[in-house]
């Protein structure tokens, strides 16, 4: 009895960390061997996840400005006293 | 430190890194709100911590360090509220017998799908689908995959367990690639 659809999804994501055993990888790939959905699955994982590794850390700097006129406020009032 | 220097410092810091901090704290948490009050908290601990900063490190890193540590308290927080929710819900994708269920099974993305993410509008749909899952799911997804770091390094920040972990993985890929098939690929 091979593994289920459920199973092969979460195996895939161990074998990304090397966590799966000899035998566990064997059960997966018998199991990509018979299921396109999970082939498709196991596909599209690796192009995912190969390409968030070459997202940069932060978000342009376009993307979203902060209000510093409220952050120096907030300031203010915590610390009880004006910043400039 | 003198309070006037102290001060202007500071002020100065806000703005010359406030938009940085913000733009690295957006894509880490689920909304504005929440990154700027994670922001405004840095600069109020800075200001308290500034009088023991050695100056060894530059001080956009120092900020960089403070907020990340201001991030991984609010994951904790609610890693706690959300993670027993979860559990409680049945998997959307998977029927009784753990097979995918019929309508939300894996297509086939073409052979234009490497194009296809390497398109500059895929992040703003890619952006989109991940903020449609929960908050605690998104922090796995992106500790793992956009930090790069290992499951025990994230158990232990978040104070999960290793199959509670497995679980939001999961959850949060199955989610995504169905979000990023019907919204993307198969467009």
């Amino acid at each position: 009895m091979g593994i289920s659809c459920k199973q092969a999804v979460d195996y895939i994501s161990k074998k990304e960390e090397g966590k799966l055993s000899g035998n566990q990888r064997f059960q997966l790939w018998q199991h990509l061997a018979i299921c396109k959905f999970c082939r498709s699955f196991s596909k599209q994982n690796k192009l995912l996840t190969s390409i968030f590794k070459k997202r940069p850390d932060t978000l342009p700097e376009e993307s979203g400005t902060v209000d510093k006129q409220a952050i120096i406020k907030a300031l203010e009032h915590a610390v009880g006293g004006s910043l400039n | 430190m003198d309070l006037v220097k102290k001060q202007h410092d500071v002020t100065g810091w806000v703005n010359e890194y406030s938009d940085a901090l913000f733009n690295y704290c957006l894509q880490r948490t689920k909304d504005r709100d929440t990154a700027n009050d994670l922001v405004q908290e840095t600069f109020l601990s800075a200001w308290r911590a500034v009088d023991g900063y050695s100056g060894e490190a530059s001080v956009k890193t120092w900020l960089f360090t403070i907020l990340k540590n201001k991030i991984i308290d609010h994951y904790r927080k609610m890693s706690k509220r959300q993670t027993a929710s979860l559990f409680n819900d049945a998997d959307p994708f998977f029927d009784e017998g753990n097979h995918w269920r019929d309508g939300v099974c894996p297509k086939d993305w073409g052979s234009d799908a490497q194009d296809k993410v390497e398109a500059k509008e895929f992040y703003v749909v890619f952006d989109g689908c991940k903020s449609k899952l929960k908050e605690i799911q998104s922090a796995v997804f992106t500790m793992k995959y956009l930090d790069g770091l290992d499951s025990e390094e994230i158990c232990k920040v978040l104070e999960l367990t290793s199959s509670n972990y497995w679980v939001l993985i999961h959850r949060a890929k199955t989610q995504l690639r169905a979000c990023l098939e019907m919204n993307w690929f198969t467009l």
